[in-house]
């Protein structure tokens, strides 16, 4: 795993009264504890991998509580496992990163909330919404909306947030339905205290284990008619009201008055702060949060109470509300509701603020100044207008003086094994011409941008493969699927490989077996290489000692199955060239080997170090670029786009273009040297090997 | 009304920006004041940009009568008191994006560059101007502290974190003392003795009582005839011999009489044409002493350390034919190019060059020096270059702009292998269609229509851009076989 959690877990451990100091996705990873939940499972995914990375290192500590943690190898799983609260009075916890994870997850979740719980059930969703977000631009809610499921959305504060997992597990009980929690990104990572109490051990757990199933055979729990036509009647007649009780009872939204009595503004508990510094910027706030107009804020955005929404509204003449996103439900339900009851309060929401993307300050101070200057012109909003002005010329004048800057996407790491075969990709479509490419998710997403450019289709995780089904067949040129091996047993293996193979597909499916699922913090995979044979490795790539990808596609009856080293560009690109053009009639797939570069770093740095003060001899490799052979064409960064294959000013004083130059930072992985024989670009490159520690022969046969 | 100090940082991957957040959280929470940071870090650390936000609040917590601020997590242009950069472009980022301000933003950015790949990849020079980013900065910033930080970084043995961080105390605008900084540094253990030294450094610098270090000067260029000709004397004496010196001088000759500009733009390119780079050339270079040295000090080997030095050649039809008697070269690349063999015979070797055998095999390489003006390639290359040349005198006698834009296309000439031949045929191409065959009389449509040419051939290699300003196709990709 790329993270070390030691500090962390000793956090977990805090008990009565004293102070956790922490980042908001490891407080809800206390608050779960402090809720004596019973299992954890989920799949990782930015922003929420720490809760679970986290659980999985202090494995120790949660068989002394008896919690059971699973990394689940795919989001269905996750879901699915809630299952053990529909019986028992066990408390459960899962998480991702949505709206993705949410979809994979949809089919397990619509079954548990149609049976019920009986356990509490919490699902903490990394809400990948706006700023940031690497994912399809949709919101959670709707989820919340059709299964009936809970939505809880707290203030971004972590006291707010610990409350909210603990109130969420009892509210899940009482109305027998699971629950929501949504964290955007900045929450999950926000850095903050609270104050902890002492960890509940769990009603059920693997040290307090059940008698067995049930007494007797309840159908009713049951997903499966006609128990789901009673299942969908007691939704609406039992478990709504219940929750909507529990909401108000409990004060999970929160009221803050102002003396502006005839306004309101309703929102998101998220988007509370920027809301604060919009009102501050327009001189409508202090710095501790009392505003001039009352606010009520949704901790929990679903369900809504109906009579506190009337209680709030009813005696002003306008509310704003403020939700992120489209469509705008809450704003809806909101007209709903009052037009139900007659309250007169004129609503105002997406003709104020923009329907799309997130609601940032500049786009809040202008929804509110349109908001007031309908409702409350007496109200001085002058500051809030001169500000946004006065960013408007700053930006103009930047722009001015700037012009256009050069983009900086995310690229593969320094040394990446994934970056070669893109290299190889690039050099063989010189030659045959350029297919379909379709891409997966993960870090090979990058082979997206500069120099590579390449990729006509992202169709979710796991899913390449399934998404070019329908381009072979009417395709001249084979397409290439390509797909990492987190997203291969994530879904590839059964949505892309075995229905291509039912379906007697052709086309090409490269898998990118770096051993982990890096992107998101290389978590474990079943592929993950032994750790001995990491432990033998060090510095080099140890993925070959796993055969568990090979081994599944040979069981499952693929004939045509190549595994090349990707640092060996020029192999690559022929065993590429022949799976591109080959008669074979059916799945063509290449197993690309290398370890990603980020482990092998993480086990060879503490080994060089130990090494240099042991005396023992140890060789640093480095590439570099020859001056004065460098021409500075750059054809070899086409090629790499390696974060230290860099260009610098050319030392020819009759020369202009710069050169190429390999900067500190060279993990010596060694493509530029490949990828100049394989595109036969030039003879600058050379690798050079310090010998450190030099033994007599050293010193005598290698003295340069 | 008490109004939190807003921080924005600006980093790249890898460069510790958590760690300053973190040290920015201990340091604030340790002097009692109310503090928040958040990122949005994912994949953007992966080498991309990326930004920590944090927000302190300038009066002790003891001292609010139990009230907590509201913080918030996202920032906001226009909102920021100090924008941090480790990066320059980053900077540049940051002020487009309304983020550094004249009334309130203290702008702490270190000046040098990490290239982005749209700069590196281009053919030509790609590069951002540095310059504009640091007028910029000191324009748009109530107050701008610029400098190369990685350098004293490196001097200090620590990462760009440090710098940051007290060049960040050291300007006087975090309500922290340089103290609760140092100790919330030295809390964090690991590296702890370095970072403190970098952060002296960059508290010193920008705190105004240490000078910063010197911008490393731009390497010199010869850009009249007069610093143009010794170098080309000296390089092509060094190439073969001083009787090719000579024909050097008496090619410039007629051009030193004439336009200026146009003089010292044929003198350069003439001299770095004449000495190509042949496998003699490379030969020779890779085997002096100079490079050699060179290699350890790029390589960062320390004393008593032994480098071993593996060159990547791969030799094939055309080198091969190069160093052949004119006819017996010509027919095999004339073969070679009709078969499409050029690229298939090469052979790849990794050849310690450090080592008593590989040394000898390529200095003997080296050694065919003599043998140069006899071979396939010297005949073709003075050839072309005589046509060249004979094509800047011509446009010259017409007019000194035109016959610069004739003179700037054997910037082309780069390269090795594929690229030597796509350069190639691009010059050929535009010698051909806007030099020989112009489709205009207008001298300066000809000069706009050889500059807007030659530009496009250098922005990007599949030779679309040239194409299409050519009005046909340049194809130097191999014809593509229908599968």
């Amino acid at each position: 795993m790329e993270r070390q959690f030691t500090r962390e877990i000793e956090s977990l451990r805090l008990g009565d009264g004293a102070t956790f100091h922490g980042e908001g996705i490891l407080a809800v990873t206390k608050a779960l504890l402090q809720s004596g939940v019973s299992y954890v499972g989920g799949y990782q995914g930015a922003p929420v991998s720490h809760l679970l990375d986290v659980m999985v290192q202090a494995r120790d500590y949660m068989d002394e509580l008896g919690v059971h943690v699973e990394a689940c190898t795919s989001e269905a799983s996750a879901a699915a496992m809630l299952g053990a609260s529909i019986n028992y009075p066990a408390r459960g916890a899962v998480t991702w990163k949505s709206i993705v994870g949410t979809n994979v997850a949809a089919d397990a979740l619509s079954y548990l909330a149609s049976a019920g719980v009986m356990g509490g059930t919490l699902i903490v969703l990394g809400e990948d919404y706006g700023e940031g977000g690497v994912v399809a631009q949709e919101r959670s809610h709707a989820f919340a909306l059709k299964s009936l499921m809970w939505l809880l959305d707290p203030r971004p504060n972590l006291p707010k947030i610990v409350e909210m997992v603990e109130k969420g597990f009892e509210l899940s009980e009482i109305s027998n339905s699971p629950v929501m929690m949504e964290l955007r990104i900045r929450a999950c990572h926000v850095q903050g205290e609270f104050k902890t109490k002492k960890n509940l051990a769990p009603a059920v757990s693997t040290r307090l284990k059940l008698d067995g199933p049930p007494k007797e055979f309840i159908y009713d729990r049951l997903a499966h008619p006609p128990a789901t036509f009673r299942q969908e009647k007691l939704k609406a007649e039992v478990r709504l009201p219940a929750a909507r009780r529990f909401v108000l009872e409990n004060k999970l939204n929160e009221t803050f008055d102002g003396d502006e009595k005839q306004l309101g503004i309703i929102i998101q508990g998220g988007l509370y702060n920027g809301l604060m510094l919009a009102l501050k910027t327009l001189g409508l706030a202090d710095a501790f949060g009392s505003a001039r107009i009352p606010i009520l804020v949704l901790n929990c955005v679903y369900p809504l109470v109906p009579e506190e929404l009337i209680e709030f509204a009813k005696t002003k003449k306008a509310v704003l509300v403020l939700e992120e996103g489209q469509p705008e439900f809450i704003e809806q339900e909101i007209a709903t509701v009052l037009r139900r009851v007659d309250a007169q309060a004129k609503l105002h929401g997406k003709d104020c603020m923009h329907m799309a993307g997130d609601y940032n300050v500049e786009s809040l101070v202008r929804g509110l100044t349109r908001f007031l200057a309908q409702h409350a012109p007496h109200l001085n909003t002058a500051s809030g207008a001169s500000w946004l002005n006065s960013v408007q010329r700053t930006k103009e004048k930047a722009a001015e003086l700037l012009d256009t800057l050069p983009m900086r996407p995310p690229t593969f790491c320094t040394g990446c094994p994934e970056r070669p075969v893109f290299s190889a990709m690039k050099l063989v479509a010189q030659d045959i011409g350029r297919p379909h490419v379709s891409m997966d998710v993960g870090c090979h997403c990058f082979g997206s941008f500069e120099p590579f450019s390449q990729g006509n289709t992202l169709l979710g995780y796991g899913m390449s493969l399934a998404s070019a089904a329908g381009v072979g067949p009417m395709s001249s040129r084979r397409p290439v699927a390509i797909m990492g091996d987190g997203g291969f047993w994530h879904n590839g293996l059964l949505s892309g490989v075995a229905s291509n193979l039912l379906n007697k597909g052709d086309g090409v499916l490269v898998i990118m077996k770096n051993g982990y699922a890096s992107a998101t913090g290389t978590q474990e995979l079943l592929s993950s290489p032994p750790e001995d044979a990491r432990m033998v490795a060090v510095g080099g790539s140890s993925v070959h000692a796993d055969r568990t990808i090979e081994d599944t596609l040979t069981g499952l009856g693929v004939k045509w199955l190549r595994t090349v080293n990707n640092y060996k560009v020029g192999e690559v690109a022929k065993v590429y060239k022949e799976a591109m053009s080959t008669d074979f009639k059916g799945l063509k797939v290449i197993v690309a080997e290398g370890e990603c570069q980020l482990e092998r770093q993480r086990r060879l740095k503490p080994q060089v170090a130990r090494d240099l003060s042991d005396g023992t001899r140890t060789v640093r490799v480095k590439y570099g670029v020859d001056e004065d052979t460098c021409t500075g064409d750059h054809s070899c960064i086409r090629l790499s786009g390696c974060p230290t294959l860099t260009v610098r000013d050319n030392p020819d004083p009759l020369r202009t273009d710069p050169i190429a130059t390999v900067i500190d930072g060279c993990v010596g992985c060694g493509l530029c040297g490949e990828n100049a024989h394989a595109a036969v670009l030039c003879p600058s490159f050379y690798r050079a090997e310090v010998i450190q520690n030099p033994n007599w022969w050293d010193k005598l046969w290698n003295n340069r | 009304m008490e109004q939190p100090i807003t921080i924005l940082i600006a980093a790249l991957g890898g460069e510790g920006g958590g760690v300053m957040a973190d040290w920015l959280m201990e340091a604030a929470t340790a002097t009692g004041l109310p503090a928040q940071a958040t990122s949005i870090p994912g994949v953007a650390q992966r080498t991309g940009a990326t930004t920590y936000y944090l927000e302190i609040f300038p009066q002790e917590r003891k001292s609010l009568g139990g009230k907590e601020p509201v913080l918030s997590l996202t920032p906001s242009p226009g909102n920021v008191d100090i924008m941090v950069a480790s990066e320059l472009v980053e900077a540049g980022r940051a002020m487009q994006n309304g983020y550094v301000s004249p009334e309130r933003t203290t702008l702490i950015a270190s000046t040098h560059r990490i290239y982005a790949t749209v700069e590196k990849m281009q053919m030509a020079d790609g590069r951002f101007d540095s310059d504009k980013v640091v007028a910029a900065g000191s324009q748009l910033a109530k107050t701008a502290v610029m400098f190369d930080m990685r350098k004293l970084a490196q001097e200090n043995g620590t990462v760009i974190n440090a710098v940051l961080f007290g060049a960040m105390a050291g300007s006087g605008v975090l309500p922290l003392s340089r103290e609760a900084c140092e100790a919330a540094i030295r809390k964090a253990g690991r590296g702890a003795e370095a970072s403190l030294r970098g952060f002296a450094a960059g508290f010193e610098i920008a705190g105004g009582t240490r000078r910063a270090p010197e911008q490393a000067a731009k390497p010199k260029r010869a850009t009249s005839v007069e610093e143009i000709l010794p170098l080309a004397k000296e390089r092509l004496e060094d190439y073969q011999g001083e009787r090719y010196a000579a024909i050097y001088a008496e090619r410039i000759k007629p051009f030193l009489a004439g336009d200026a500009k146009v003089a010292a733009t044929v003198a350069r390119h003439l001299a770095t044409w004449m000495a190509y780079e042949d496998i003699i050339r490379v030969a020779d270079l890779k085997t002096r002493s100079s490079r050699f040295a060179r290699v350890r000090k790029e390589v960062g080997a320390k004393e008593g350390e032994p480098v071993v030095v593996i060159d990547y050649l791969k030799p094939g039809v055309e080198e091969f034919a190069s160093v052949l008697p004119h006819f017996l070269g010509k027919k095999i690349i004339e073969w070679a190019e009709k078969n499409g063999k050029l690229d298939a015979y090469n052979v790849g070797m990794h050849i310690r060059t450090s080592g008593i055998f590989g040394y000898a095999l390529v200095r003997s390489l080296a050694w065919l020096k003599p043998w140069r003006p006899f071979s396939y390639r010297y005949r073709e290359e003075q050839r072309l270059i005589e046509r060249w040349l004979s094509l800047v005198s011509e446009a010259a006698r017409r007019d000194a702009g035109l016959a610069f834009e004739v003179a700037e296309c054997a910037r082309l000439i780069k390269g090795y292998g594929e690229t030597h031949r796509r350069g190639k045929g691009n010059f050929l191409a535009i010698v051909d269609a806007l030099v020989e065959n112009p489709a205009t009389t207008d001298v300066s449509e000809q000069r706009k229509a050889i500059r807007t040419a030659r530009d496009a051939a250098l922005a990007d290699p599949e030779g679309k851009a040239l194409g299409s300003t050519l009005g046909k196709p340049v194809m130097w990709m191999k014809p593509v076989k229908s599968a």
